[in-house]
């Protein structure tokens, strides 16, 4: 335990004394606050006010038989902070912690669909992942739901969103983007109310790309989970098998061999640059400014390639296993990646100066879609739409993993929250994910590239962070010693952002909503997994 | 006749596109935006991506059909005007890939709308995906497009 936890937990004993039921540090680093479900408000109260830029990670709901478990992770300090509780399954409801911190609307609402959790105040109590038409009494996550005959009834848009109200008796025209819309690649609906160009309201649906891989995530081994989990997001898979296999290897107590460390390394950082290249390229798109786009896809391709000659595989890696990688990288391979990574960090220097005195790319993406420091920390906004409002978070850095903690590295932050800031970072984070892939190559340590482990893992409980390009990636696992987990939960970065969307584009204009949208590189299929 | 003829030339010529993605997880379409651009190039086909269903002839579906989707991807497909064409793309579109079988998942496209070609791979290559449109083209020149559905 750290000093800053032990603080922290110095404090909650202080203040709640004996209501704390009991404290478990499963992990190094990793502390579980056991406490009775009518002082969970007190305790998240407590750590909230103690930093004031803490902030909710996600809500894990476990079932546990008679009674569901939920778990609060709290954000603070570079550090996670899990408070538990339970709540009967009979009666399931706790109250909500929406007015404590805005940032947790969507992950009480993820709970309540999943696992029939009712958060007694909270400001919403529409569907969120569920499709409208799922009975109101099945809880897909509950071990005991019987999910056999759902009636295959349509989509009944009339509940969805019909019965948003305009607001003071105005004639609000509403305007519905998605699910299929030209600046969405992937199908969500955005319900926007418009008031002529300036948007009032904004009513976002997820949910069309809702797989349900967490429930599937049980009913396969932690293998074949490796391959799931990457499916999740075809963009940032090394991530998701990244925070995967830590966290399953945390349970294990497996150390990695240096070697795959820092192969995870290289596999992570290609990611993060082919991502944000992609990302960069589509901003373009939505800005009017295609020649970008077709320029940014084009010199995205060599990354690719890199990926390719590393992993067997173009865009799904499949790299990265529990117990370190899956194939060795040739040493003759070197010098060509390198080759391709001078020749990247060339062009990334040109597109900085065109981001830099571009004045179409300027006029739309300056003060445009502003999200403030305070908001963000509000709305618990993770990578670089956090890093871009001046938040310095990396997990990267709070909590270093495969071989971060030995390669050096800057942190890039931008304190002007808007869409151009959001995009400056991820510009200036390519450059810094070449010179760690270059530093990882010089340094290669030799020896093996992976352990071999069993198939079956111990009973036991631990959560993983990893930095995504989109931002902290957290994994919960919990195994009951056998071959397949009790429970894998996902909570990926986009579903910590997407709130803020709600909050950039009320009071904007209209033609701004998909560029400032983009900006903050939204990935649905991570958001619904 | 002369006037069908000239119409069936012209769109085997420029077959607009449309991509729905119906639940998929971004790598079959980040694979299939990747042929618009440079290195992979469709345009060389004629092949435009189109925003709108109505103006599209070809359909490129990715993804496995989620429940809340379902009725989505009908009502595109229903938007088309005929000949319309189906391209599902990816282990995911062709048969539920890994995720068949999970309660919020209905299959693959086929399920819900006539498929024309089937392009299996996760994700499968760019120019795999082109050759299945080039198969889809050259099927479409043979065939009689007025016989067609």
């Amino acid at each position: 335990m750290t000093s800053v936890e032990k603080k922290i937990l110095m404090l909650l004993s202080d203040r709640l004394g004996e209501k704390i039921l009991q404290i478990q540090t499963p992990q190094l680093g990793k502390v579980f606050v056991r406490v009775n479900a009518g002082v969970l408000r007190d305790a998240l109260r407590v750590l909230f006010e103690e930093n004031e830029s803490a902030g909710i990670s996600a809500i894990t709901g476990v079932d546990l038989g008679k009674s569901i478990e939920l778990m609060y992770h709290v954000r603070t300090h570079g550090t996670i902070i899990t408070v538990r509780t339970e709540v009967p399954k009979e009666d399931a409801g706790i109250e909500s912690i929406t007015d404590l911190i805005p940032g947790a609307n969507f992950h009480e609402r993820e709970v309540a669909d999943l696992f029939g959790v009712t958060f007694d105040g909270h400001p919403t109590q529409r569907r969120l992942v569920l499709p409208d038409s799922w009975p109101r009494n099945l809880f897909p996550l509950r071990k005991d739901a019987v999910i056999a005959s759902i009636p295959n009834k349509l989509e009944n848009a009339a509940v969805s969103d019909e019965d948003m109200q305009p607001s003071e008796g105005r004639t609000l025209i509403k305007v519905v983007m998605g699910p299929q819309h030209p600046a969405l690649i992937e199908p969500e609906k955005f319900s926007l109310r418009v008031d002529g160009e300036i948007v009032k309201e904004v009513e976002p649906r997820i949910g069309y790309v809702h797989r349900g891989i967490e429930k599937a995530a049980e009913n396969r081994t932690y293998l074949q989970d490796i391959y799931l989990v990457e499916r999740i997001c075809g963009i940032c898979n090394a991530c998701h098998a990244a925070c995967f296999c830590q966290t399953v290897e945390a349970i294990m107590g497996i150390s990695v061999p240096p070697r795959a460390r820092y192969l995870r390394t290289v596999i992570l950082e290609l990611n993060r640059i082919h991502s944000h290249m992609l990302l960069l390229g589509h901003a373009g798109l939505e800005i009017g400014y295609e020649t970008l786009f077709q320029y940014m896809w084009r010199d995205r391709e060599p990354v690719m390639d890199i990926v390719e000659w590393l992993t067997g595989n173009r865009v799904i890696a499949s790299f990265i296993t529990i117990g370190g990688v899956r194939r060795d990288l040739k040493e003759e391979m070197i010098p060509k990646i390198k080759a391709e990574l001078t020749n990247l960090k060339e062009k990334m220097s040109f597109y900085k100066h065109l981001f830099d005195s571009d004045p179409t790319l300027k006029m739309r993406t300056k003060n445009v879609g502003v999200l403030s420091k305070q908001d963000a920390l509000k709305l618990c906004v993770v990578g670089p739409v956090a890093r871009g409002s001046g938040v310095n978070m990396d997990v990267r850095k709070d909590e270093p993993y495969a071989a971060y903690d030995e390669i050096p590295f800057n942190m890039v932050t931008y304190n002007e929250g808007d869409s151009w800031a959001r995009l400056m970072v991820r510009l200036a984070e390519i450059g810094e994910s070449i010179n760690i892939i270059n530093y990882a190559l010089d340094n290669l340590p030799s020896g093996p590239y992976r352990v071999r482990v069993p198939r079956i893992v111990p009973a036991g409980e631990a959560f993983g962070r990893v930095e995504a390009p989109r931002g902290e990636l957290f994994y919960y696992v919990k195994s009951n010693g056998t071959a397949y987990p009790e429970r894998v939960k996902v909570r990926t970065p986009t579903f910590a952002n997407i709130l803020s969307f709600v909050r950039i584009a009320e009071g904007g204009n209209v033609a701004d909503v998909p560029a400032s949208f983009v900006s903050l590189d939204p990935c649905f299929s991570c958001t619904d997994r | 006749m002369c006037c069908a003829s000239l119409v069936k030339w012209a769109r085997l010529k420029s077959p607009w596109v449309l991509h729905f993605n119906s639940g998929a997880c971004n790598a079959c379409d980040i694979e299939v935006v990747a042929l618009l651009t440079p290195r992979y190039d469709v345009e060389r086909f004629g092949i435009l991506l189109e925003p709108s269903p109505r103006h599209a002839d070809v359909l490129l579906t990715t993804g496995v059909v989620t429940r809340q989707c379902a009725d989505r991807l009908k009502r595109i497909y229903e938007q088309m005007p005929e000949p319309k064409f189906v391209v599902a793309i990816g282990a995911c579109a062709c048969s539920g890939g890994v995720f068949e079988g999970n309660y919020n998942v209905l299959g693959g496209v086929d399920k819900v709308i006539p498929v024309d070609v089937y392009v299996p791979g996760c994700p499968p290559k760019p120019e795999a995906i082109i050759d299945g449109i080039v198969k889809l083209l050259n099927s479409a020149r043979e065939a009689k497009l007025d016989d067609k559905r």
